[in-house]
């Protein structure tokens, strides 16, 4: 009996410990195959870069940023940027050729299939924003402001390659294919 | 393709047109638009006089796994002293790096590997061309796209080829540049999704079969084809959008295959089992010789033929010989230290040879170990078995046992000479004869109860009232000028053994009353006066009455047999009990059946 007693409270440790570890570190993922976006994007990112001007500058900063973005800030810095590109870089970016707003408008309807995703996850609380998710989104929101509109609009759509490249390097569902 | 400058300095210095050509991709695709770019300086040139050099019309890069080339077109009109600067920028670095290594050249392109390592973990590289004449530069042309890993082409490296029972198998290898730093490897940097597409064709026709696998391995099956196969491999990665470029084609023969593991190893199988059946074969063989048995104990089968010929005249009266005391004293002692004395065997068939030699002058069937066996083993009546069978010595005087169901029907007799005694005799069986008289009568039941005497039935005496008071089993014994019968009738019998085993060992001298002995010859149980004569060798005439008194006494039903008090050695009981008579081989074999079983059968007491 006693034998009993102590593999049940055991048993039942395991479990809670599991549960809390997979709470914890229980990521919300876009489960979304980035592909069609990113060839979206190769069609026009050509003609998209070719625009910018301003090599040396870059608005995302990947390497004071987005590199340095822990794995429990992924949810709420992908949630910022998503924000971000939909509501300022699409709108403020005037794109005259019809072929390349279509492009860019089938990117923006992804984006906001991928913000409904996060906004589920964050009814559900699994989407904090911790200080240094909030850190970086506003670095991001100083290096767009630094440049003028059109300039920092063409350059973040530029840039759209560096920001899916790195959604999709953090939100991978399973480790193996 | 553009070489690296570092490794051919002295190559730079000549250029023709047709080297300046070579740089450029087969697949080149920015050609409309550079000469767009170039139509458009030339428009200008004349509207700008004094302008500096014209800058490239375009620059980008093409790469492969570990391999950046930049490629840029060459402006007009340039002069033999023109040369490019080159310089690239990391995205979002703020400064520009010249590439000294592809200055100061007239190939419009160079190998920026080197100094753009970390193109697969950064956001890219930005470069920038300008045209340089002396003291006069063109302005920059920048790269139109940011170069990032999204512009590596996959290739792959090597495909190795090999047939394999019916089967190309094929390797396929990544590319593996020796500029690659150590940890880059492609698997490493594309670690998932990898795919193949394998295009497979038939030298030397044109059409080609594409699969895709998922895997570095592949097959193709080859039904029975035979020839020249050529391979080509175009890898991709699923998850991304970098193209790929088809591989050098790999060829492979395939040959007919006779010598392949499959018929290999049905042949070896089949010569195993070939090997295991002629051994066993030859086991057999040498089973079979070793089963043989040594001409010495091999009786002749007797032929019905003889055993008529055999047979005493009707007339012939059933006589009693007495049994010689000297020699059956012999056989007597040497019987009691025998084995076979009191063994619950069945039977007394292995006579010793000491016996057969000793003694030859019994009138004994020929010892027949084999009798022994089949009596044991309920041998059904046949003239040609037990005591029978092959070449017989002559001199043989040994013992043979008589067919179970002659014994069988002996048994009432026997039993109901037994109760019929009315002498007190007990009886116990089978008993040894002593005869110390040598006369006839001088039997005596002087056996041990059980004992079994080797010898067989004789001929018992005829009326003769000593022999009544025999209760047991009287060996034959014979007078004077029986004796001469007998030796007579020994010698023929000695020449007539051969093919006819004891059971039946007749004398066809008119004179001897000896009767045939069927089976066994030895120890004959004598009758009481009332009963008639023990039915064994009784001449022909007298054996209805043994026949008589079996229609009398009745044979034994099989359920009588069970009642019996006769224990029989094993295998009796299967037998067919009823044992008519009719059935036999007339009514001579009738008489023969009629034979007295001895030394299988015990009395229980």
């Amino acid at each position: 009996m006693k034998a009993q007693r102590v593999s049940l409270w055991l048993l039942g440790t395991v479990l809670f410990l599991c549960s809390v570890h997979s709470r914890g570190f229980r990521r919300c993922l876009i489960s979304m195959d980035m592909r069609h976006v990113e060839e979206s994007f190769q069609d026009i990112k050509r003609a998209i870069q070719a625009k910018d001007t301003f090599q040396n500058v870059t608005i995302l900063s990947t390497s004071e940023t987005l590199h340095k973005i822990k794995p429990l800030d992924v949810c709420c810095v992908t949630k910022n940027l998503l924000a971000f590109y939909v509501d300022r870089v699409f709108k403020d970016h005037q794109e005259p050729d019809p072929q390349i707003l279509r492009k860019i408008s089938s990117i923006a309807n992804s984006f906001l299939y991928m913000q409904k995703v996060l906004q589920q996850c964050q009814e559900q609380r699994l989407c904090p924003c911790r200080q240094e998710a909030t850190n970086t989104t506003r670095i991001i929101h100083d290096n767009y402001h630094q440049l003028e509109v059109r300039s920092a609009a063409v350059k973040s759509l530029g840039e759209l390659d560096v920001f899916l490249a790195w959604v999709d390097k953090n939100h991978q569902g399973t480790p193996t294919a | 393709m553009c070489r690296v400058l570092a490794e051919h300095p002295a190559h730079n210095k000549v250029l023709n047109k047709l080297e300046l050509l070579k740089c450029l991709p087969p697949y080149h695709h920015h050609h409309h638009r550079s000469w767009g770019w170039a139509l458009l300086a030339l428009i200008l040139i004349p509207f700008f006089p004094g302008t500096e050099l014209p800058s490239p019309p375009s620059v980008w890069f093409e790469a492969e796994f570990f391999h950046h080339i930049l490629h840029w077109m060459p402006i007009q009109n340039q002069s033999e002293s023109t040369y490019y600067e080159v310089e690239l920028l990391s995205y979002g670095m703020e400064l520009w790096k010249s590439i000294s290594s592809c200055s100061q050249t007239l190939v419009p392109c160079c190998d920026l590997t080197m100094v753009t390592l970390d193109l697969y973990h950064n956001n890219g590289y930005r470069a920038k061309v300008r045209a340089v004449d002396g003291r006069k530069h063109s302005n920059w042309t920048i790269t139109r796209t940011r170069f990032s890993i999204d512009e590596v082409n996959l290739t792959v490296g090597s495909v190795k080829l090999e047939v394999h029972s019916g089967l190309i198998l094929g390797e396929i290898q990544p590319p593996r540049p020796k500029m690659a730093p150590e940890g880059d490897t492609y698997e490493s940097i594309f670690p998932h999704f990898r795919e193949y597409e394998i295009a497979i064709r038939k030298v030397p026709g044109h059409n080609k079969l594409t699969k895709k696998v998922k895997h570095e391995n592949f097959s193709f099956p080859t039904p029975g084809e035979v020839g020249e196969f050529c391979v080509q491999v175009k890898p991709s990665v699923s998850s991304r959008i970098n193209k790929g470029i088809w591989s050098e084609e790999a060829c492979i023969v395939v040959s007919r295959q006779y010598f392949t593991m499959t018929n290999l190893s049905i042949f070896f199988a089949f010569v195993l089992l070939l090997c295991g059946v002629l051994a066993l074969l030859a086991l057999q063989l040498y089973v079979r010789r070793r089963g043989i048995l040594p001409s010495v104990l091999v009786f002749e089968k007797p032929s019905p033929f003889n055993l008529i010929g055999q047979l005493p005249s009707p007339e012939t009266q059933d006589t009693i010989h007495p049994i010689d005391e000297e020699a059956f004293s012999k056989v007597s002692l040497e019987l009691r230290n025998s084995e076979l004395h009191g063994s619950t065997d069945s039977g007394f068939g292995s006579a010793k040879p000491s016996l057969q030699t000793e003694e030859p002058q019994f009138l004994l069937p020929d010892p027949h170990p084999e009798a022994e066996r089949t009596l044991g083993k309920g041998a059904s009546l046949d003239l040609d078995n037990s005591c029978s069978g092959g070449s017989s010595n002559s001199t043989d005087s040994g013992i043979c046992l008589q067919e179970p169901n002659l014994s069988l029907g002996m048994v009432p007799s026997w039993e109901q000479q037994v109760k019929s005694n009315s002498q007190g005799q007990d009886d116990s069986g089978i008993g040894l004869v002593q005869n110390s008289e040598g006369q006839p009568g001088d039997v005596q039941d002087g056996s041990a109860p059980g004992q079994v005497s080797p010898l067989g039935p004789e001929v018992t005496k005829k009326e003769d009232p000593a022999v009544v008071t025999f209760q047991g089993y009287l060996k034959q014994t014979r007078s004077t000028e029986e004796k001469a019968a007998k030796e007579s009738c020994l010698e023929e019998e000695s020449s007539s053994t051969d093919g006819f085993g004891p059971p039946i060992r007749m004398c066809l001298d008119a004179e001897e009353a000896w009767p045939p002995p069927v089976l066994a010859k030895g120890y004959l149980k004598q009758d009481p006066p009332e009963v008639t004569v023990a039915p064994s060798w009784a001449p022909a005439g007298q054996w209805n009455h043994p026949m008589e008194e079996w229609s009398l006494l009745g044979l034994p039903s099989c359920g009588d047999l069970g009642t019996s008090n006769w224990s029989f050695a094993h295998g009796l009981a299967p037998l067919d009990c009823v044992v008519a008579p009719g059935s036999l081989l007339g009514s001579v074999d009738s008489n023969l059946v009629t034979m007295p079983l001895i030394a299988t059968l015990h009395s229980n007491e």
